[in-house]
């Protein structure tokens, strides 16, 4: 296989396939409701601009204590009256790591110009990062022995089932098994057993599976997965019943159909916790399931029609774009398949698609540098590798891992030169991660991008609902509380 | 207000200042497209016409322009108290005097507002008089909406929405009838009382879109509603407006009177080898040059030979213009690279090298424009479109060189792939023929790459 071959997949590869992928939120929703999906994704709903920097900074301090003071303080089968001094000692020991995070996020939400942090913030982020401990130490240290290896937020892609999801932490045990833990940091509420965290949960099993055995439906070396919440955890039953997987796959494969501009059925569930419990998005979900009804049944006035056509056709090349961004992954993945992955790598190197050879110098407050092994000035092949390009840094795992689950970090390009390459992270905990995760593993670098189409989505969905409230009296909607515009 | 606008600035101001709609501006090369957007904003706020303006741009670079040019028209202390920069603090220029800031209350407080459009989601609920959207051959229609948004006007929607409890009796006597027909998106938009002026060129660029062929944000405006063009260049030369205005098809583009006759001034006289490049008197030479091509990456090319050619060119133009700033184009991103690499090997590191999507807004004195493409089916490709050609034979001041195989060129297709020979239906003649034609004939001059450039 030449370079061409290479070069004529990415050309080629768009006409056999849209490149979409669905992520593992994005299933989640769909099996709450597959009109919660459509939401999003074409009509561009944007739900509440709830703020989520406490939930964030749990997160980030929470992704570097993992592999460092949790791992080191894990003690299984202790009693109840240990967990609290077990969680005490990990808080001791994530001081630092805690201390860290809360100071990013004050700069971070200074330099954004956001609402000034409550006086309680502090507090609220370490009572957060607490109760989840206990919640661990509670339901997981408590039955299983310390784990080898902790890695955290780390992007699987599984191109062949259309999937990525980024899993908050898996815990590697000595016995080469694996536990898949959530965290759920957004409030202090228990994590549903029968809401978007469990069908996350599943959807991110399989993407595991595929990490450790290249087959989602492998379940051999799975021994837990579970949502840890505020002082508490959902674990499901493990195997996990046919009835949950079959249901996350057919919405995975129904969220892929939408993406592609397909129109598979949707059915309301007999619950929708939005439409049912009045959400927020409950007056958006009942005007588009309206407007496509009249739609098809022609009822819409030309002028008005036209208008709609126009949007939702924008809305579906918005969509396509999406595809394109994930273009790197699919063309990465058949070739992998086509020649085995050692070939492969050689050939995606040699058209300059990736680059490989890199090992890590250091890591800086939020940026890495990384320097070629071995660089010999006639053999040299021209990176196309420039500043502001996004990349995936994939540090190589061994024992069979594909290339795409291995642990990675997204960054921008800041410097680059034929021996050397400075790539800046989006703040310091995520260059704090790479040196955990990604120190003393061979280093590769694939293009990436930003997916920013719900941003360009959204003005659709304003104007789609002032035309409506203009030009459609009140009675084409009926029991849709119309003149919801945004005014 | 007159700042030393020309004739055609200052008809498309006044029209812009004194119409509430959405209409386009159409700005060929040097034609001040960013000072046209800068100046209707100030404008504007001069004349009490709005008391906020929103100026947004595609890119950072085109933002921090926009900032410039208030700078310029205002002065800094004034640009500082009325302006404000917004959006992603690592795209903003530090050496700008206009502040930057996220702060809903200083956004609120400040009369013109500057922000690219894709940080527009993070703006606080705001309404801005008039708009002013700059590169919008660029973008897409649907990249318009954002910044539409915000000029939609609130108590006029309210208006509309309440003739239904109103007037409407539901029983379809035609009372519930907007007062006005709608027959687009653009026009229900205008209708909502947003004011904007979208400004760009179309036949400088092109949208990045998943589909083959799609309009730009500027071409649905120019369709759908009023346009106007400007047509006098403060950039091009006299033969460059001239072969611009041909190739492109502007319709009366034109060097500004003071700019006509520029021609480039050498410091000394060019070496023997380069001496037909480097003619002063001849605006516009070709470089005839037979390197081969090469695919890199996943869609780039390179060429090893005109790459060469390029810096040694630039490597002695260095020597023989110090004060003339030097700026080498192409289309491809690996060739851009591969300059890179041959200037950084002879110490040039500071010499701009870019892509033509890089080069639009930017201008040098002497451009040199690697061509790139050359295969025995002459399949120009992508370097052989209408926006990148013009864009790139666009950005000089005083001289443009070509480096190119002629020949190819002048028969050069488009589209699809394969060559003439294969019969591919979806081929087009490229317009990469037109302009060789064009300096073959009439504007320039072809000459052979001298052997100590190509070795």
């Amino acid at each position: 296989m030449g370079d061409l071959i290479v070069r004529d997949l990415y050309k080629t590869i768009s006409h056999a396939q849209k490149t979409h992928l669905v992520q593992s939120k994005e299933i989640a929703t769909s099996c709450v409701c597959p009109y919660l999906f459509k939401m999003s994704y074409p009509f561009g709903v944007v739900g509440g601009e709830r703020d989520y920097v406490i939930a964030n900074t749990v997160h980030d301090a929470i992704s570097l204590a993992s592999p460092t003071a949790i791992l080191e303080n894990w003690q299984q089968g202790k009693t109840q009256n240990d967990f609290e001094r077990i969680a005490k000692s990990i808080d001791k020991d994530s001081e630092d790591i805690l201390q860290k995070a809360i100071a990013n996020s004050k700069s971070r939400v200074k330099m954004e110009g956001k609402t000034p942090l409550l006086e309680t913030f502090d507090f609220e982020v370490q009572d957060r990062f607490h109760g989840l401990l206990i919640g661990l130490a509670k339901r997981v240290m408590k039955k299983y022995p310390q784990p080898k290896r902790a890695v955290t937020e780390i992007t699987i892609t599984n191109v062949a089932e259309v999937q990525e999801g980024r899993i908050d932490a898996i815990f590697e045990f000595k016995d080469d098994r694996y536990g898949l833990v959530e965290w759920k940091t957004n409030d202090v509420k228990r994590a549903s057993g029968s809401g978007v965290d469990r069908w996350q949960l599943i959807a991110n099993f399989l993407l595991t599976n595929y990490r450790y055995t290249g087959d989602e439906n492998n379940w051999n070396r799975c021994l837990f997965g579970s949502v840890i919440y505020y002082e508490g955890a959902y674990f499901p039953r493990l195997p996990l019943s046919e009835e949950w997987l079959s249901k996350v796959k057919k919405d995975r494969k129904f969220a892929h159909e939408i993406l592609c501009g397909e129109r598979p059925h949707a059915q309301k569930p007999p619950f929708c916790p939005v439409c049912d419990r009045d959400g927020e998005s409950r007056s958006d979900c009942r005007f588009y399931r309206e407007d496509s009804k009249q739609a098809l049944l022609g009822n819409l006035p030309v002028d008005y029609a036209n208008i709609r056509r126009l949007l939702l056709r924008r809305r579906y090349l918005v969509l396509d774009e999406r595809a394109e961004t994930h273009k790197h992954k699919f063309v990465i993945n058949t070739i992998i398949d086509r020649l085995g992955e050692a070939n492969a790598l050689q050939e995606l190197e040699k058209t300059g698609v990736i680059n490989s050879g890199y090992r890590i110098h250091s890591i800086n407050a939020n940026s890495v540098t990384l320097v070629k092994k071995y660089y010999n000035d006639d053999e040299a092949t021209l990176t196309l590798l420039e500043p502001r390009k996004i990349v995936r840094i994939i540090g190589k795992e061994d024992n069979g891992i594909p290339l795409l689950a291995c642990v990675n970090e997204k960054g921008f390009v800041r410097e680059v030169d034929d021996t050397k390459l400075i790539v800046d992270f989006d703040g310091n905990t995520i260059a704090e991660r790479a040196k955990t995760q990604l120190r003393n593993l061979p280093i590769i670098i694939i293009p990436d991008e930003i997916n920013l189409t719900r941003r360009v989505l959204e003005p659709m969905h304003r104007f789609h609902r002032l035309a409506a409230d203009i030009m459609l009296p009140p009675e084409f909607f009926l029991g849709v509380q119309n003149n919801e515009s945004g005014f | 207000m007159n700042l030393g606008f020309d004739s055609e600035q200052l008809r498309v101001l006044n029209w812009r200042a004194t119409n509430r709609d959405i209409a386009a501006v159409v700005g060929p090369p040097g034609c001040g497209k960013t000072t046209v957007g800068s100046a209707l904003a100030v404008k504007m706020i001069a004349e009490t016409l709005a008391t906020k303006v929103l100026l947004v741009a595609y890119t950072n670079a085109a933002a921090n322009e926009f900032c410039l040019e208030l700078c310029d028209i205002l002065g800094s202390k004034v640009a500082k108290s009325l302006c404000l920069r917004t959006g992603n603090p690592t795209g903003v220029d530090p050496s700008i005097p206009i502040p930057f800031s996220r702060s809903a209350n200083e956004i609120k407080e400040k009369r013109i507002i500057i922000s690219t459009n894709l940080s527009l989601k993070k703006l606080p609920a705001l309404s801005f008089d008039n708009m002013i959207i700059d590169e919008a051959g660029v973008e897409r229609l649907e990249h318009l909406l954002w910044p539409f948004w915000f000029g939609v006007n609130k108590s006029q929607v309210e208006e509309y929405k309440s003739r239904y409890d109103t007037r409407g009796d539901g029983d379809g006597d035609g009372n519930t009838q907007i007062p006005f027909k709608i027959n687009d998106l653009i026009e229900l938009i205008s209708q909502c009382g947003t004011v904007a002026t979208v400004v760009g060129d179309p036949k400088q660029s092109r949208p990045i879109s998943p589909m083959r062929v799609d309009y730009s944000a500027i071409e649905w405006v120019i369709k759908k509603s009023t346009c106007d063009t400007l047509r006098i260049s403060h950039r091009l030369p006299d033969l460059l407006s001239g072969l611009v205005n041909e190739f492109a098809g502007y319709d009366g583009l034109r060097s500004a009177p003071e700019i006509s006759s520029r021609r480039l001034v050498l410091e000394c006289s060019p070496d023997i080898e380069y001496r037909e490049i480097i003619q002063p008197d001849e605006v516009t030479t070709w470089v005839d040059i037979n390197g081969e091509e090469q695919p890199i990456g996943p869609s780039s090319w390179a060429n090893n030979m005109e790459a060469k050619a390029c810096a040694k060119i630039c490597s002695h133009l260095v020597r023989i213009t110090r004060s003339k700033s030097i700026a080498i184009i192409t289309r491809f991103k690996a060739q851009k690279l591969t300059i890179m690499r041959y200037l950084q090997r002879m110490g040039y590191r500071d010499i701009k090298v870019t892509t033509t999507t890089g080069a639009l807004g930017t201008q040098a004195d002497i451009v040199l424009f690697s061509l790139t493409r050359n295969n025995p089916e002459r399949n120009v490709g992508a370097a052989g479109t209408l926006q990148d050609l013009n864009v790139a034979i666009s950005r000089s001041k005083e001289k443009l060189i070509i480096l190119g195989n002629f020949d190819m060129m002048s028969n050069g297709w488009s589209g699809g792939g394969g060559g003439a020979s294969a019969g591919n239906k979806y081929q087009y003649k490229s317009s990469a023929r037109k302009l060789a034609r064009l300096i073959d004939l009439k504007y320039g001059r072809v000459v052979d790459a001298p052997q100590m450039i190509i070795c």
